[in-house]
């Protein structure tokens, strides 16, 4: 983290984008520009979150949504990890699984939802199997990278200072494979959300993808724009805490690459 | 008679080329070590001399023939040796002190305390007790190769190998390093075999001196006995008049070796295009 990121000018700065594009959102609605059927408001989509979060109607929503992301990233997460470093460590099965995973990897994952609903109901459970199948690929090919590219000098000295099996994957492999792990896991919590949302939108009857598409049915632009705003708060709340952990648990780097990156982005 | 500490009897060393060749990096190199000796290997780059480091440490089998330690075949990883690399070797996600206890954390896990004390008084002892707590990347160079010292020695192996272990330091760093390697050595009755390119360095450390041929399929060329008075001050050894000696002597083998490693390095570049 450098200096010009903590600055109050970057902070106001970036208030300040924000504002101007609500404001001229809002101005657009109000002046007849934008149409707000289509559009709505600013200020309306605000009311409705509000009105949402005070009378608690959001949160039995929001709840099932969370625990369905959730789910869906604890069981991707360790499931990708187990596989990454399980092909990591055992070339043969990498080479035999390989053609399969890439496949696997190539199917669009929304063209499941269906298949899922049918076999697993409208409930959580097709939702979070959605989510596994993103989150899966996520993790575990950025495990079985960051262990391939665990560096020979680091393994070789470790193992000349006595290191066992066992030691050298909990001392050296995992330490190594966390900066990978850590900048999938970034990215798997977004794609838990929003792979779990797209299959309450396909078919559920709780979630805020569900409110979504009840909303949309009703052509309820506000409470579309309304349902999109929870999740997006949602979101960046849950990313906060992963980056938190993420900085403790990589303390040891000079200037975490990850962070570097999503500046860029 | 006692066996050697380190003995390689007529190693060969082939790997696997591009597009199915085999390259030879090593060939028929016998030598050994006497047990408390401070043995360098020199030779041009590419002439194996890292290979044969790394099948005393056990890390890389021989295609052909035998390594011994102390008289038993090795089989695996060499349990009486550390090595201290030439790249960086420390784990960046433990701090300083974590680095330097590394091998008594996967000797004796369960005895930690005792582990952190003779870390601490290792690190004073390479002049680092207040940097316990810092990470690797908090850490000059030469400061980082110091840890990596203690990290070695801590673990109280009978044999040390070195793969050009200060060849990335300024020479003013190296000098105190070499000096200090010295300095622990003394006395220890512990193995050392040192690789380096650096003939200087070779002459000023050892007790002797192996000359290996240009790679590839490297030979050992000649054993030079150094006969310089111990302690030695490394500031004005190179100054001496013996020294100067050796290094003639030595230097004749070596430059024929180095010439015809830049003409293989030559006639590899016309015919890679």
């Amino acid at each position: 983290m450098n200096a010009p990121k903590h600055s109050p000018w970057i902070w106001v700065g970036q208030a300040a984008i924000g504002a101007s594009a609500l404001g001229l959102w809002e101005w657009g609605a109000r002046a007849g520009t934008l149409d707000k059927f289509f559009f709505s408001r600013p200020s309306d989509v605000a009311a409705r979150v509000w009105q949402w979060v005070t009378s608690g109607s959001i949160w039995p929503h929001l709840g099932v949504t969370l625990l369905e992301a959730l789910l869906a990233f604890t069981i991707g997460v360790f499931l990708g990890v187990l596989l990454g470093f399980l092909l990591a460590r055992t070339p043969t099965a990498a080479v035999l699984l390989e053609p399969y995973i890439r496949m696997f990897n190539a199917l669009p994952r929304v063209v499941l939802a269906p298949i899922f609903l049918l076999w697993f109901g409208l409930g959580i459970w097709s939702k979070v199997t959605l989510g596994v199948t993103v989150v899966f690929f996520i993790v575990f090919f950025n495990t079985y990278r960051g262990v391939k590219e665990v560096d020979p000098v680091i393994v070789n000295n470790a193992r000349m200072l006595g290191a066992s099996e066992s030691q050298l994957i909990r001392h050296v492999l995992v330490p190594s494979a966390l900066t990978w792990i850590f900048s999938s896991l970034h990215i798997s919590i977004g794609f838990a959300m929003i792979s779990v949302v797209v299959g309450e939108y396909l078919g559920s009857s709780k979630g805020v993808g569900y409110v979504i598409s009840q909303a949309e049915g009703v052509f309820d632009t506000t409470g579309v724009f309304a349902g999109m705003t929870v999740l997006a708060a949602v979101v960046l709340m849950v990313g906060a805490a992963v980056e938190r952990l993420e900085r403790w648990l990589l303390r040891w780097k000079p200037e975490s690459p990850i962070r570097a990156g999503e500046r860029d982005l | 008679m006692t066996p050697s500490a380190v003995s390689l009897e007529a190693v060969t060393a082939r790997f696997a080329g591009p597009g199915g060749t085999e390259y030879t990096a090593v060939e028929g190199v016998t030598l050994d070590v006497a047990e408390g000796a401070f043995v360098s290997l020199v030779g041009p780059s590419g002439c194996g001399k890292s290979t044969l480091l790394n099948m005393a440490a056990g890390l890389l089998a021989p295609s052909v023939g035998t390594v011994r330690i102390f008289g038993d075949p090795l089989r695996g990883i060499n349990r009486r040796a550390t090595c201290m690399f030439q790249q960086e070797a420390l784990l960046p996600w433990k701090t300083v002190l974590d680095n330097v206890t590394l091998s008594l954390t996967f000797r004796k896990p369960r005895e930690r305390k005792q582990s952190e004390e003779l870390g601490r008084l290792w690190l004073k002892r390479v002049g680092l007790e207040e940097f316990a707590d810092r990470f690797p990347y908090q850490l000059s160079g030469g400061m980082r190769k110091r840890v990596a010292m203690a990290q070695n020695w801590i673990a109280g192996p009978d044999i040390l190998l070195m793969d050009e272990p200060f060849s990335a330091l300024d020479i003013h760093t190296r000098l105190r390093m070499e000096g200090e390697i010295l300095n622990l050595w003394a006395g220890s009755n512990k193995t050392v075999l040192f690789v380096t390119h650096d003939l200087e360095e070779a002459i000023a450390l050892s007790d002797e001196v192996l000359v290996l041929s240009a790679g590839p399929a490297g030979r050992l060329v000649g054993r030079y006995p150094v006969d310089l008075p111990r302690p030695r001050n490394l500031i004005d050894i190179r100054a001496e008049p013996r020294f100067a000696d050796l290094y003639r002597s030595i230097w004749t083998d070596l430059r024929e070796e180095v010439l015809k490693s830049y003409e293989r390095a030559d006639y590899e570049r016309r015919h890679a295009s």
